[in-house]
């Protein structure tokens, strides 16, 4: 018994024991870690390694490692290739709305949301503004078709107030403010959830103080609240800007037609129909390498700016 | 100390109250057409006078869709998916997570850098697709579950609430006897209920709602899960627009792909409640950083 006790107690703050010892002496740990550590190996590590397809020809029979190695060939026709530019266009476009138009308003939603007064109206208000985040793309599409279509609600107002029914979802000039319309119908509410964390930690003699002062409510959210929260919008953005280039297969494909496939065919929805199903696996995934370094630079870069402008970062 | 709010200030409130009380509103709207709609007869969805409110009160189009047994099929199909997945995704993510909040545990640096390469450098699918078809998992049922059960986000939620696990309690149970697995899950798992919900409900959700998946790897439509099902279903060209051109039915393809939506939509509102209790609790904790 004191024996295990002192084991506990040595163990803590020594880390230059040998990994034999290591190992001997705290063998259950390594035993429990082991079914996550083969899940991150099979399906997070190895398909990374496997991405050096995109640097060969790849062919089914001779796999990964016997396949021809054609070098930046690909990577060179990318470049060249027409569908390439349309697509990064189409991408860059909808990752400036996301970071742009959407990522600010479940700050701004917070920020209001913080001012309700009475805990039962501002609960009634996040449950209606949740509920849209955990519903799936393939539904939320649905909605959105039925919505904007022929006989939908916004057809009817339009034909009420004497306009004419348009075909929203096959007009290539609707998708992105759909694009972005339906982000925030989906996902501000619960963007919220993390903010409102974040405030309820805030100290409320710093209110009390500024009110009597004399500072209004608009300059208290302005020059507290919002100066408060920005660690966290910094965090937010940093796990954000990664996936610039990765918008989500689900949203896209759910509310792209074949009529607005010349704004609305992204990286995503690109790879999965030329690669996973028309089955050129090297070349589309260059293309998915492309995204992935892209997504990492801009992690790195951001996270650097902000470790430099403040001190807040990833790591 | 409570001061006085002036005028204005009182003003500003009420005004953002009233936006967000219109917005909440506005969010609901696009849900109550479509439960409008689905209870619509097929007459008015045609004339497209639907809005807000069912037009010629009909359960006809629910009773095709419940007597659906395609429908049904996913749906248990996806159930079963979503269970067994959220109990081996909390099995394997809190034994991956437990140890790493350990300092004795000298493998944990390293891990917690392998998980957080996975969430700042993702493979590109392609490879991905590759790697799970070549370990047998296309058109297999498990891969509806198995990609699924682990992700660094949630592990690294599990980890710091492990990392405030009290070690005094943990000590008494040692000199008790307790060896470390049992430690683990006879003291720790336990008292790590709100954890493991809100990290359940989180898998439960990306399990129940998963579409790319299935798409890259699914083909025979027995093994569709709900959401592939419902995308068939409403599609252009699904077999609901036939079917409404029979006559002498009281339902529409808008009609019966309203219904189909409302009914996917349904378990969702039904375990809400249990989803926003923890799910709140969850980003919280998700917010401690590190």
């Amino acid at each position: 018994m004191a024996e295990k006790l002192s084991a506990v107690r040595q163990s803590r703050g020594r880390s230059s024991e040998s990994w034999g010892h290591n190992i001997k002496k705290y063998w259950p740990y390594y035993l429990m870690v082991l079914p996550g550590f083969i899940y991150f190996i099979i399906f997070k590590f190895i398909p990374m390694l496997g991405s050096v397809i995109a640097f060969e020809d790849y062919n089914i029979i001779g796999g990964i490692f016997n396949s021809e190695w054609v070098g930046l060939k690909h990577f060179r026709a990318l470049f060249t290739y027409e569908d390439f530019h349309r697509i990064l266009r189409n991408t860059m476009i909808l990752g400036f709305c996301k970071t742009i138009l959407i990522f600010p308003i479940p700050v701004i939603l917070s920020l209001m949301l913080n001012e309700v007064r009475g805990l039962k109206l501002k609960k009634a208000i996040q449950t209606a503004i949740y509920i849209p985040y955990f519903l799936s793309w393939v539904i939320v599409g649905g909605l959105i078709f039925d919505l904007f279509g022929i006989g939908g609600l916004f057809n009817n107002v339009r034909n009420a107030l004497g306009m004419e029914s348009i075909l929203v979802m096959q007009k290539e000039s609707w998708f992105r403010p759909i694009f972005v319309l339906s982000s925030i119908w989906k996902d501000a509410g619960w963007g919220t959830v993390v903010y409102m964390a974040a405030m309820s930690g805030i100290d409320p003699s710093l209110y009390e103080s500024a009110a009597m002062d004399g500072a209004s409510r608009f300059q208290r959210m302005r020059h507290i609240t919002f100066p408060l929260l920005i660690p966290t919008i910094i965090t937010l953005f940093l796990l954000n800007i990664g996936n610039f280039l990765e918008l989500g297969f689900d949203q896209v494909f759910n509310l792209q037609t074949p009529m607005t496939y010349s704004v609305s065919d992204i990286f995503d929805t690109y790879v999965y129909r030329v690669g996973i199903q028309q089955a050129q696996y090297s070349f589309t995934t260059a293309v998915g390498l492309f995204q992935s370094v892209v997504g990492l630079a801009l992690v790195l870069i951001f996270n650097k700016l902000s470790q430099k402008t403040s001190e807040g970062g990833l790591w | 100390m409570k001061v006085r709010e002036s005028v204005n200030d009182r003003i500003f409130r009420l005004v953002i109250t009233f936006i967000l009380v219109v917005l909440a509103i506005i969010t609901l709207i696009p849900l109550l057409t479509v439960l409008a709609l689905s209870f619509s007869s097929k007459a008015a969805a045609d004339m497209n006078i639907v809005n807000l409110r069912p037009v010629g009160f009909t359960f006809a189009s629910w009773k095709y869709i419940l007597s659906n047994r395609e429908i049904w099929k996913s749906f248990f199909l996806t159930v079963v998916a979503t269970v067994s997945g959220v109990l081996l995704a909390l099995m394997i993510t809190s034994m991956m997570a437990y140890p790493l909040s350990k300092k004795e545990f000298k493998a944990a640096k390293i891990l917690m850098v392998a998980a957080l390469i996975t969430m700042v450098f993702k493979a590109p699918i392609v490879p991905y697709f590759l790697t799970v078809k070549s370990i047998g998992l296309f058109n297999h049922p498990l891969v509806l579950v198995l990609p699924q059960i682990l992700t660094a986000y949630n592990m690294i939620i599990m980890r710091s609430f492990f990392q405030q696990f009290p070690l005094e309690v943990e000590e008494a149970a040692m000199i008790d006897g307790a060896g470390r697995f049992r430690l683990f899950y006879q003291i720790v798992i336990p008292s790590s209920k709100a954890v493991l919900a809100t990290v359940g409900l989180f898998y439960g959700v990306t399990i129940w709602n998963q579409f790319q998946h299935p798409m890259m790897f699914i083909q025979d439509t027995d093994l569709f899960p709900l959401q592939m099902k419902i995308r068939q279903l409403i599609g252009d060209g699904s077999e609901l627009q036939t079917l409404a051109s029979m006559a002498g039915i009281n339902y529409s393809d808008r009609t019966l792909q309203a219904a189909v939506v409302v009914f996917a939509i349904l378990p969702i509102i039904i375990v809400y409640p249990f989803l926003q209790k923890y799910f709140a609790k969850g980003a919280m904790l998700g917010s401690v950083k590190g």
